[in-house]
């Protein structure tokens, strides 16, 4: 197991957004984790990724407990985590975008970084070759001097998946890789993500509104609603569990 | 007992006089969510506009067409409470025409776009107020004071005059009045809902854009009644004066957070009285040590308030304060943008002619650039130049690193630091500590000064840096104000002056030493732009949120910036304590430091070709064309035309003049590319829509 989410509870007021979710992932896998609107998937995401502490429960990464972590420790840690709104940064070019992602892979300080001594223009031109790389992947190459204020939202979520990449995560939070960007580009993405996970040999953790795409990717499908799991097990199966049909459609299967 | 109760009546009346300011701000920012940092100076303007019209004002114009000659002049003189009305419709004139002028087209610029743009406000009303009313100061004699400076009543042997009593009065009444408006008029009620949601004001049918007018109007007014107040309780005032005492006002505001009345109320008497009571008791105390003691203690507690972060203050919070300052999806967003979108003019105008100059030409020009400009600045003081070009050429260097240290902060790292003037004091102080007490040899002092302003900037920028944007502004120009008012006046004038070796006397050979210095120190940023600490800066100015979720640390990358910054302008106060002697309060001001952040914006405060242009047109050509003769005569021309080019430029391209450089060696690059089949799938699907990046959720 690479990560176990232990009984999370989070309320905001009198909101349970997260009301003792529990689940595990192991090594390696894709998990979808899918529930409607306000089941408490993105703010779990945020747990994880530790913009948000949870009131109770622990979420336990390679056997240590995450939730006393501050965000930017995570990162150190090899979580990477694609937010459900493409958030770059507006000005910076996407080149300097995905050398910016390996912030934390740079290990000289001000003063060695500054002058370029000890190693640091060597880390320097490492982080520029992984940068290239990881645009190579994405195909994103041809328009790495672009600020990012100047892609679509397609490239843009190229662009962060590109960042992600080149931190080389061992597990990856995707919240909705395919919101906002358009039906054919969702076809596309099926087959990156599918890469991403086979070059990085990661353990990916995907939201996904998207049916067809998140059936089709991940090896599991985790239901989620009103901060709880409601149902786990293969994607064919989830898709028969009653309790997930209720959520969505707001009534029982009617047994064929 | 007797002693501290005679200080009481004086504290309140000031105090009276900030509240009255708090309410002016929290008013307009209320409804517009604007922080007016031109506050004081409109305060001031009415004020000298006022007292012109009471002790008579000559108007008079020529009129010389064909056979017409005419020379009329007459003297406008009212009587008191007439200018106070005449004042006041003065004020409400100058409000409707800069909202409707200036601010209207800035309705959803982010928050740092308001701050520099009110703060070229300022540069542009105080600016004309000296050159209408002129620099002399503004003395309010007896028989013009607003109220009667006699005695009203004594209790005990404290004595109330029917000044302090007046005013208090009226401030009182302004603020009942104030509660009213806003508790049973439609429009107070459509202000309080505009300030809970802007949109969702509007969407019940509230006009944002005449709230807008209302509040610029309002503000305005309350802002030239107190002026017309604070110059009569002062009695000896200018401009400056005034500006920097209405920061006061601007610091009670904050403590409420804006938006509160009765909190900003209370803190602006709070400050007044802590403040009349500390200086009464620094007077006594017949030690310098003292000077400038009640700023330390009034501003150190709006800091230590700010920092202890209570709720209140959080309370009315922009959303927005995260997003990109400089980047220009900021300009996508201005309203302007509806008209003319700059960006997407921008974008076109490229795709049309495809640049003027092609990449490869660009590179190599700024490759051999600094080489070229080196190999100038070395044989420069050779060259046959006019004998009094010499000195206006060292203090370039000065003004290169001046902007250069605003370029780090605000351009790279997107935090307004307004305490620029402090860190040249704090150069000049470390400078002047190496070289007369520690009896250092030449180089050495220049580096005492800029390693003192290492702890200062971790003691300022630790607790400021937990905030953003306004309030880290504001934090700074306090720390910029006490800085003016209490530590620089220990260091600077003739007491102080440095001792430094004989062959530095003239000006050459610190021509060269200063050359030196500066080429070491934009070297030096230049690799910090193009590694990982420059990268850092700039994702923590895009968002910090995102910073952070790549394992960039917010606060200690500012912390870093600040520190970098503040190293530059130390360094530059060395250089200023070299070439003058002693860092004079000119350099030190707040005033200063406001005036080269203007400067630093219109040049180009992202790039390190905006010091250059900065200095060359503020720096070294006004000095030079007023040459010799003209030196003594201070003109305000290049701070008007900075503040309304920085307002301009706010509003077409927040990136400054320096990235007009940019816009003509850039060619067209999207259109020549051939991206491979699959992402050409995902480009034509995702073309339909343009992404507001970095724009608030």
């Amino acid at each position: 197991m690479i990560l176990e989410i232990q009984d999370v509870e989070l309320a905001f007021g009198g909101v349970h957004a997260l009301d003792g979710a529990t689940f595990g992932i192991d090594e390696g896998q894709i998990v979808g984790v899918i529930g409607p609107n306000g089941a408490g998937k993105t703010t779990l995401f945020d747990c994880i990724s530790g913009f948000r502490r949870p009131d109770a429960g622990r979420i336990v990464y390679e056997g240590a407990d995450l939730v006393s972590r501050p965000a930017h420790d995570r990162v150190a840690l090899g979580i990477g985590r694609l937010f459900q709104q493409a958030k770059l940064w507006p000005s910076v070019s996407v080149r300097d975008i995905i050398r910016t992602a390996q912030h934390r892979s740079l290990k000289a300080g001000f003063f060695r970084s500054v002058l370029g001594i000890g190693g640091a223009a060597a880390e320097e031109r490492r982080a520029a070759r992984n940068a290239d790389e990881a645009l190579e992947l994405v195909g994103l190459s041809a328009h790495a001097d672009k600020p990012a204020m100047e892609l679509s939202t397609g490239m843009l979520r190229l662009c962060e998946i590109a960042a992600i990449v080149s931190v080389r995560p061992r597990l990856l939070l995707l919240d909705e890789p395919s919101s906002g960007i358009a039906q054919k580009e969702t076809e596309a993405l099926l087959p990156l993500l599918r890469r991403l996970r086979d070059t990085l040999d990661a353990t990916v953790l995907v939201i996904e509104h998207d049916m067809p795409l998140v059936m089709g990717l991940a090896d599991r499908i985790v239901a989620m609603a009103e901060g709880r799991v409601i149902a786990d097990g293969t994607p064919a199966q989830v898709q028969v569990h009653p309790e997930v049909l209720q959520s969505y459609l707001g009534t029982r299967a009617v047994p064929a | 007992m007797t002693e501290f109760l005679s200080t009481l009546p004086g504290g309140i009346v000031t105090g009276a006089v900030y509240a009255l300011l708090a309410m002016g701000l929290v008013f307009t920012y209320k409804a517009t969510r604007v922080p007016n940092f031109a506050y004081g100076a409109l305060a001031a303007l009415v004020a000298f506009f006022h007292y012109s019209l009471v002790t008579g004002r000559h108007v008079s114009f020529h009129l010389n067409v064909l056979f017409v000659h005419l020379n009329p002049g007459w003297t406008v003189r009212l009587p008191f409470w007439g200018a106070v009305f005449a004042s006041l419709a003065f004020a409400a004139v100058a409000g409707l025409v800069i909202e409707r002028f200036i601010m209207r087209p800035f309705a959803r610029a982010p928050m740092v776009t308001h701050i520099l743009v009110t703060l070229g406000l300022m540069l542009l009303v105080s600016a004309l107020a000296q050159q209408w009313f002129g620099a002399n100061d503004l003395i309010v004699p007896n028989d013009q004071a607003i109220f009667p400076r006699t005695s009203a009543f004594a209790l005990g042997s404290v004595k109330v005059s029917w000044e302090q009593v007046g005013v208090i009065g009226l401030v009182l009444a302004f603020g009942a009045a104030l509660y009213w408006f806003f508790r049973y008029t439609e429009t107070g009620l459509a202000i309080r809902a505009a300030a809970t949601d802007r949109d969702v004001a509007s969407l019940q049918g509230v006009s944002v854009r005449r709230l807008s007018l209302i509040s610029w109007v309002g503000g305005t007014m309350t802002a030239g009644l107190a002026g017309i107040m604070l110059a009569s309780l002062v009695v000896s005032s200018n401009p400056s004066t005034l500006v920097l005492l209405s920061i006061k006002g601007f610091a009670a505001a904050i403590v409420g957070g804006m938006v509160s009345f009765p909190i900003g109320v209370v803190a602006g008497f709070a400050i007044g009285i802590a403040g009349e009571i500390i200086r009464h008791y620094a007077a006594h105390a017949n030690s310098t040590i003292f000077v400038g003691a009640d700023e330390i203690v009034t501003l150190g507690a709006v800091v230590v308030v700010l920092a202890l972060r209570p709720k209140w203050i959080f309370k009315g919070i922009r959303e927005d304060e995260d997003a990109g300052v400089l980047a220009r999806s900021a300009g996508v967003d201005l309203a302007i943008g509806r008209w003319i979108d700059p960006v997407e003019a921008y974008r076109l105008w490229r795709a049309s002619t495809g640049g003027l100059i092609s990449p490869a030409v660009w590179t190599w020009v700024k490759r051999v650039f600094p080489f070229v400009l080196g190999a100038l600045a070395l044989v420069f003081p050779f060259l046959p130049l006019p004998e009094f070009w010499t000195f206006p050429l060292n203090l370039a260097f000065i003004y290169l690193l001046v902007v250069l240290s605003y370029v780090v902060l605000v351009g790279w790292l997107g935090q307004i630091s307004l305490a620029l003037g402090a860190f040249i004091a704090v150069g000049g102080a470390g400078a002047a500590i190496g070289a007369n007490t520690l009896h250092l040899p030449f180089p050495l002092p220049i580096l005492t000064g800029v390693l003192l302003s290492i702890p200062v900037s971790v003691l300022v920028g630790l607790p400021a840096l937990r905030l953003r944007g306004l309030h880290f502004a504001v934090v700074t120009l306090a720390f910029a104000l006490v800085a003016e008012r209490a530590i620089a006046p220990h260091f600077v004038g003739t007491a102080n002056v440095l001792v430094k070796p004989s062959y530095l006397s003239s000006d050459r050979p610190l021509y060269y030493v200063f050359l030196v210095l500066t080429a070491a120190t934009f070297a030096f940023a230049a690799r910090i732009s193009r590694t990982k600490t420059g990268r850092a800066f700039r994702a923590v100015r895009d968002s910090e949120t995102v910073a952070a979720a790549y394992g960039i640390q917010p606060t200690r990358t500012k912390l870093t910036g600040f520190v970098v910054s503040g190293a530059i302008a130390a360094l530059a106060g060395t250089m200023v304590a070299y070439e003058l002697g002693s860092v004079q309060t000119g350099y030190a001001s707040v005033l200063f430091s406001i005036t080269w952040l203007a400067y630093a914006v219109v040049a180009g405060i992202t790039s390190l070709a905006g010091p250059l242009i900065a200095a060359v047109l503020w720096g070294l050509l006004p000095a030079l064309s007023q040459g010799e003769v003209h030196a003594a005569k201070i003109s305000h021309w290049p701070e008007v035309s900075a503040a309304g080019l920085l307002i301009l430029i706010m509003a077409f391209n927040p990136q400054g003049l320096a990235s007009m450089a940019r816009f003509l060696r850039t060619r067209v690059s999207a259109h020549e590319e051939e991206p491979d089949e699959d992402l050409r799938a995902i480009e034509a699907a995702a073309s339909e829509e343009r992404p507001k990046v970095g724009a608030p959720a």
